[in-house]
C-alpha cells in the first residue's frame, strides 16, 4: 500500500497495555498484506514478541553501543523490509533519547523510511507527558495514539491531541475474554494458516478472532494509509 | 584587511587530547567559512595532517625556516586563521620563541590576535604547567581546556588548587569538551577524516562512505556540543574583527 518503507515504533512508558499484543498483530497484519517484515524486540520477560513470532522478529538491546549500532543500522538500512518495533516500558526513555540525539527520524526521512509511532494511551500523566514530548521531540515521524479497548472505554481524546497528518487514532477492539487463552501461548501466529489449522482451536472461537482481526486489520489499513500520507505531505514541504 | 589570528593548541604532557580539540577547531572555521591552515608539530609525521591533509603543514616550531614559514606568512597568507597544534612539552618553549620573535608584543599592539588553547590533563601535574606559561601569555585570550573526550574517570582536581592556578591568568576562560564513545572515536580514527566528514558519511576523498549511522549520530551530537562550547566563548567574534562584525549586523 505505502510508496516507500515504514518503521513503527509501538510504544508506552506504561508495562501491561497492549504494544506486544499491538506488535504482533501489526507484524501479522504486513505479512497478510504480503510485505517482508522484520521485528524488532526490545523487552525483558516472559511473553515477549520474539517468542511469539520467532519467524519474523529478534530480540534487541540498546544498552550497549554494539546494540545500539545492530538496532539502528538495520532500522535506517532501507532493504525494502517494513518494520517493527515493540519496545518495552523500560528501554521507552532510553530508545527515544538515543533517537533524538543521533537523530534517527531526520536520517530515516532522508533514506525515504517514513517514521511512524503507534502510543498505547493512557490516562495517567506521565503517559500523556511521553507523548507530548515524543510529537515535540520528532516532528518527521508520524506519532499516532492508540486507544486499547481493553483499558476501558474511554478514549482521552482531549489529552492525546491528534492534530497534523497523522490525525487518526488506532482503536484496539477488546477480544471477547474467553478467547484470551486461545492467542496468549507463545509462538503463535495471526495468519490464516495458523489459525485455520490450530487443532486446539474451535470452529467458533476461530470465526469470532477472524472478526476480531478484520476490525484491527481494517484499522490499520486506515493507520498505513495515514502515514503514506503523512509521508506524501512531509516530502511535499520538504520539497518546497 | 582582517587581522590575522593565531590559535596555538598546546598541553605540557603528552596523551591529553591536543590534536582531538585542534581537529574540532578546523572543522569549526571550516563550518563558519573561515578561511584556515594549521601547522603541526608533530614532526616529522603530523597526526593532525592525516586528519586534515590539505590545509596541513608539518614544521618544527624550533627551527627558524619553520618559524618563518608560520609567522612570516601571516599577514599574506589567504587563511585568516592559523591553528598551531603544539607537540607535548612545546608550549612553554614555542611561548618563549614567540616572545623572543616579538610576536607576543605585535598581539599586545593589536596587530594579530593570539589565542592559546591550554589542554589540561586528568591529573594535577599538568597544572602545574599554568604557572609557567602564564608568564609569557600577555593579552592573549586563554583558554583552559578540560578535554573528557578519552575520561572514563572525573578529574582528579581539588577545587581550591585548580582555582588557585586558574586565577594566574588574566581573564582566562574555561573551556569543556565531552566525552565521545570510544567506539565512535576509534572509528573516526580508523576512518581518518575530519569530524564533519564523518558525519556527513564521506571518506577523504569526499565520496559517499558507509559508517554507521549510531557513530555518526553519536559524532555529530558530540561535535555539536563541543561548537557550542566555542560559540559560548565567542570564538568567531575573536578571530573576525570587531568593526566588521557590527557592519555585517547593521548591514542585515
Amino acid at each position: 500500500m505505502s510508496f516507500r518503507n515504514s518503521i513503527t515504533i509501538i510504544a508506552s512508558p506504561r508495562p501491561r497495555v497492549g504494544k506486544t499484543l499491538l506488535a504482533r498483530l501489526l507484524t501479522d497484519f504486513y505479512v497478510h498484506e504480503g510485505r517482508t517484515v522484520s521485528a524488532f524486540d526490545i523487552n525483558s520477560g516472559d511473553g515477549t514478541l520474539a517468542e511469539f513470532l520467532p519467524g519474523q522478529a529478534a530480540v534487541s538491546e540498546i544498552a550497549d553501543i554494539q546494540g545500539q549500532m545492530a538496532l539502528f543500522d538495520r532500522l535506517v538500512a532501507n532493504d525494502g523490509t517494513t518494520l517493527v518495533v515493540d519496545l518495552g516500558h523500560e528501554s521507552f526513555e532510553s530508545f527515544f533519547a538515543l533517537a533524538d540525539q543521533i537523530s534517527f527520524a531526520d536520517e530515516a526521512r532522508r533514506r525515504g523510511i517514513a517514521p511512524a509511532i503507534l502510543f498505547v494511551v493512557t490516562p495517567d500523566q506521565t503517559s500523556i507527558d511521553a507523548y507530548r514530548s515524543l510529537r515535540s521531540r520528532f516532528p518527521q515521524a508520524t506519532v499516532t495514539p492508540v486507544h486499547n479497548e481493553l483499558l476501558g472505554p474511554a478514549q482521552h481524546r482531549d489529552k492525546y491531541p491528534i492534530t497534523g497528518s497523522g490525525a487518526v487514532q488506532v482503536k484496539l477492539p477488546a477480544l471477547a475474554h474467553g478467547l484470551r487463552r486461545y492467542i496468549e501461548k507463545p509462538p503463535f501466529s495471526f495468519s490464516e494458516a495458523q489459525l485455520a489449522n490450530a487443532k486446539d482451536i474451535p470452529l467458533n472461537v476461530h470465526i469470532e478472532l477472524q472478526r476480531w482481526l478484520r476490525k484491527i486489520y481494517l484499522e490499520f489499513r486506515e493507520l498505513d494509509l495515514r502515514i503514506t500520507l503523512a509521508d506524501l505531505q512531509f516530502t511535499i514541504k520538504s520539497q518546497l | 584587511m582582517a587581522r590575522p589570528a593565531v590559535i596555538l593548541v598546546g598541553a605540557d604532557k603528552g596523551g591529553v587530547g591536543k590534536t582531538t580539540v585542534a581537529r574540532t577547531l578546523l572543522d569549526y572555521f571550516g563550518a563558519h567559512n573561515t578561511p584556515t591552515r594549521a601547522f603541526d608539530t608533530e614532526s616529522p609525521r603530523g597526526t593532525l595532517k592525516r586528519f586534515h591533509p590539505a590545509i596541513t603543514e608539518v614544521v618544527d616550531v624550533t627551527l627558524i625556516p619553520d618559524q618563518m614559514k608560520i609567522f612570516d606568512t601571516l599577514g599574506n597568507a589567504e587563511a585568516k586563521v592559523t591553528v598551531i597544534d603544539v607537540r607535548a612539552g612545546l608550549l612553554s618553549p614555542t611561548l618563549q620563541a614567540l616572545n623572543d620573535i616579538g610576536f607576543i608584543e605585535s598581539a599586545k599592539k593589536g596587530q594579530i590576535t593570539f589565542a592559546v588553547f591550554h589542554i589540561l590533563g586528568p591529573s594535577i601535574a599538568s597544572l602545574q604547567e599554568i604557572a609557567e606559561t602564564a608568564r609569557f601569555v600577555g593579552d592573549a585570550s586563554y583558554y583552559l581546556v578540560k578535554n573528557h573526550i578519552n575520561e572514563t574517570s572525573f578529574f582528579e582536581w581539588d577545587p581550591a588548587t585548580y582555582n588557585s592556578y586558574f586565577k594566574q591568568i588574566k581573564g582566562a576562560e574555561e573551556i569543556t569538551i565531552p566525552k565521545l564513545n570510544e567506539m565512535a572515536c576509534e572509528q573516526v580514527e580508523v576512518a581518518s577524516v575530519p569530524y564533519v566528514s564523518f558525519v556527513a558519511n564521506k571518506n577523504a576523498a569526499g565520496e559517499a562512505a558507509n559508517y554507521s549511522f549510531v557513530l555518526r549520530g553519536y559524532v555529530r551530537h558530540w561535535l555539536g556540543n563541543v561548537w557550542s562550547e566555542f560559540d559560548r566563548v565567542k570564538l568567531v567574534d575573536l578571530v573576525s574583527p570587531k568593526a566588521e562584525s557590527n557592519v555585517r549586523q547593521v548591514a542585515g
